[in-house]
């Protein structure tokens, strides 16, 4: 059960790291044991992502920083995504997600590990080399009270990143913000409007239409929905499935909300504590859970039945989330878990398997699918 | 049948703004019954955070203001007491938590002073008495080491663990209501597990009433006996849960219905409800859903539906019946009644 390679820290991801090179672009060969296929075929793999870390040096005050620590807030993450593929972030506050994001972009710098975009390596680049990549990854947020200048039309707010990257002339640009926003549902009448005029459903649709001003590849969405009312969730995640169809996106989709993530992604990562603790296509990870956090997490997520939560039984996790500022030993999650043994305490697992990866040195062999290498998922 | 605990009879509430004098809650009536869960479902502005405020005699005046109803309890109407008898009321008979408990608790207290400090003044507890209390309640909540944690200051505990405070301080008179806005929102689902299941247990062991409002329908779902959907300010819908879930009769329900995904189902598209939440500055005519209704109709912009019950449900009448404010409701799906298939 405790696989000698499971725990061993070398390599990242399924043991196997490909030369960075540039020559990659196109043709390019499945880095985790062909384990990508949730739909998305052969398609070129656009974003890799190896033992991605982002620490966080901190001190807590004293004089003499006897405080000094560092967060792990992205603690060795590895995952790639193809074109055209969605691939959901689901994890409680605190568990790096959001982070791994920003790392990715370069928002924040990570402090360890490797990002690729179409096999060149992007982690390590000054801004001015990052500046091209810019355009081919765009990111919407949360809050799209925040995430707009409130000082600037929405007309403005959709044109600048075309302004910044030279694209089209001033005319030309006019047609296409009106061209976008009408492609996010939202009335061209109104792009002399500023945001604060605007409910947050449609801010949210003008932080698509930015978005999507410089015809990205990728576009991660971060929380993209949860501050938004009920009625109105449900409008900008068909407007993301859509476009995403459309436009042949692919779409990281970071969010808190199981049900959403299920909903709109075709591979799933589940993060606790810095770490994705289990990466499956979003069937297998909902139908069969390999990692105790995610059957805890799927179990304490309600469902809209009453007949349905009546017959429910709920794994209850104790305690909270340790913080992330300490080095564990062992499974971060150990604390908390159901199933601990004794081994988990000391070893740490990494995520493993071919299809549906789990990083739990108690999970089950991986099924169905599982020695499937050659088989073409009918979907 | 029991006498209701609590009966709202026809709330309104007023804010005075710019634009002039908004509705937030615009004639509710509803009773609430001994030991049950009544869900307020609602989205944002819809004013169900405002109408158990109106209850609780804390709605800001200026600018806001109850302008008629009445909220009967034991034998006298909340809304017609000074503040004074209120005070001796709320924290007491009834009693509430909020969605974030920073903002509630007091940030310069320990939360022994401010836990000590409700059963000083509402039980004339001393206050080794009440310290001794207020740690088994901690301790009743599941904060461990209560006796060390009892002397701590609220930004020292995590959001689940201050929500626990905040329930400890609640339930600490055993209050026979507890409103609970949005209890939960603020927490991650395992801490929300937690929450609610703590909840339910205390509630199980007083038998205190909760009335829960929030805008989560799989929480309505897990924890209500009865729901009432509220929508620009008033009821558009009441019916006890597994009614609601299995055959919702007003549109916005069934909106609401259509345009949250399942866990447990997949690829089933959703269906949005269209257009924008809405401006109680700028409602329609007639139903204030309307605009946003594909079953609207001229009638529909000329008066406003009542909440009525519909003389071809089944449970008329009886305890639980289905009501709904609309005059084409959806109909109940053929056979009503068997819950599985």
């Amino acid at each position: 059960m405790s696989d000698p390679q499971a725990v061993s820290p070398g390599p990242v991801g399924s043991g196997r790291t490909r030369a960075p090179g540039p020559g990659l672009e196109g043709s390019t060969p499945a880095p985790e044991g062909g384990a990508e296929r949730a739909g998305v075929g052969q398609a070129e793999v656009l974003l890799e992502v190896h033992n991605l870390q982002v620490h966080f040096p901190f001190s807590s005050g004293g004089w003499f920083g006897q405080g000094r620590g560092v967060v792990r807030a992205v603690d060795g993450v590895s995952f790639s995504l193809r074109s055209g593929e969605t691939l959901g972030l689901v994890g409680e506050s605190g568990c790096g997600k959001s982070t791994t994001a920003r790392a990715i972009l370069n928002l924040v710098p990570p402090t360890g590990g490797q990002v690729l975009w179409r096999g060149r390596r992007i982690d390590r680049l000054a801004e001015r080399e990052m500046f091209p990549f810019r355009r081919e990854m765009q990111i919407i947020f949360q809050d799209p009270f925040a995430s707009l200048n409130p000082r600037m039309t929405v007309g403005d707010i959709v044109a600048e990143p075309m302004k910044i990257f030279r694209l089209y002339d001033r005319r030309r640009r006019q047609l296409e913000v009106v061209r976008l926003l009408d492609q996010v549902g939202l009335n061209p009448r109104y792009l002399n409007r500023y945001p604060h005029e605007f409910s947050g459903g449609q801010r949210q649709r003008v932080g698509i239409a930015r978005a999507l001003a410089v015809n990205p590849k990728l576009i991660l969405c971060d929380e993209p929905v949860s501050a938004l009312d009920v009625s109105i969730q449900a409008q900008v995640i068909n407007l993301l499935m859509e476009l995403k169809r459309e436009l042949g996106l692919s779409l990281i989709f970071i969010a808190h909300d199981l049900s959403v993530v299920r909903h709109i992604s075709d591979r799933v990562g589940v993060m606790y504590l810095g770490r994705l603790v289990e990466l499956a296509p979003a069937e297998d990870l909902y139908r069969n859970p390999r990692h105790p956090y995610t059957q805890a997490l799927l179990s304490a997520a309600p469902i809209p039945d009453p007949v349905v939560e009546r017959q429910r039984r709920r794994i209850v996790l104790t305690g909270d989330v340790p913080s992330p500022d300490e080095a564990h030993e062992g499974c971060a999650f150990a604390d908390r878990c159901p199933i601990v043994e004794f081994d988990c305490l000391r070893i740490s697992p990494i995520l493993q398997g071919a299809r549906h990866r789990v990083a739990c040195l108690k999970a089950g062999p991986e099924t169905g699918n599982g020695e499937g290498q050659g088989e073409v998922s009918g979907g | 049948m029991a006498a209701p605990l609590l009966s709202v009879t026809d709330l309104a509430v007023e804010f005075s703004t710019d634009e002039g004098k908004l509705r937030a809650v615009d004639g509710i009536s509803y009773s609430l019954n001994p030991g049950e869960t009544l869900g307020i479902v609602g989205e944002s502005g819809s004013g169900k955070s405002v109408s158990s405020l109106a209850i609780l005699g804390l709605v800001p005046y200026p600018p806001g203001r109850v302008t008629s109803g009445a909220a009967r309890f034991d034998g006298v109407d909340l809304l017609k007491l000074r503040p004074r008898e209120m005070s001796r009321i709320r924290g007491r008979r009834i009693s509430m938590i909020f969605q974030d408990p920073m903002t509630a608790l007091n940030p310069f207290l320990t939360v022994e002073r401010q836990l000590t400090e409700v059963t000083q003044r509402h039980l004339g507890l001393s206050r080794q008495r009440a310290q001794r209390y207020a740690i088994e309640m901690l301790e009743r909540v599941g904060i461990p080491s209560a006796g060390r944690r009892i002397f701590d200051y609220p930004h020292q505990f995590s959001g689940g663990m201050r929500q626990r405070v905040m329930i400890a301080m609640a339930l600490s008179c055993k209050p026979q209501i507890l409103f609970a806005d949005e209890p939960t929102t603020a927490l991650d689902v395992t801490i929300q597990a937690q929450i609610l299941e703590l909840l339910g247990e205390l509630q199980r062991a007083e038998g205190t009433a909760i009335v829960l409002i929030t805008h989560d329908l799989g929480v309505v779902a897990g924890v209500c006996q009865r729901v009432n959907v509220m929508y620009a300010g008033r009821f558009v819908e009441e019916a006890n849960v597994d009614d609601l879930f299995a055959r919702p009769r007003h549109p916005y329900t069934v909106g609401l219905l259509h345009s949250i995904p399942r866990l447990d189902r997949a690829g089933e598209a959703l269906t949005p409800i269209p257009g924008q939440p809405p401006n109680l500055a700028a409602l329609p005519s007639g139903c204030a859903f309307r605009d946003r209704c594909l079953r609207a109709s001229e009638m529909c912009g000329q008066a406003v539906p009542p909440l009525t019950a519909d003389g071809k449900s089944t449970r008329d009448g009886v305890k639980g019946g289905q009501r709904f404010a609309c005059f084409h409701p959806h109909p109940v799906p053929e056979p009503a009644g068997a819950p599985t298939p």
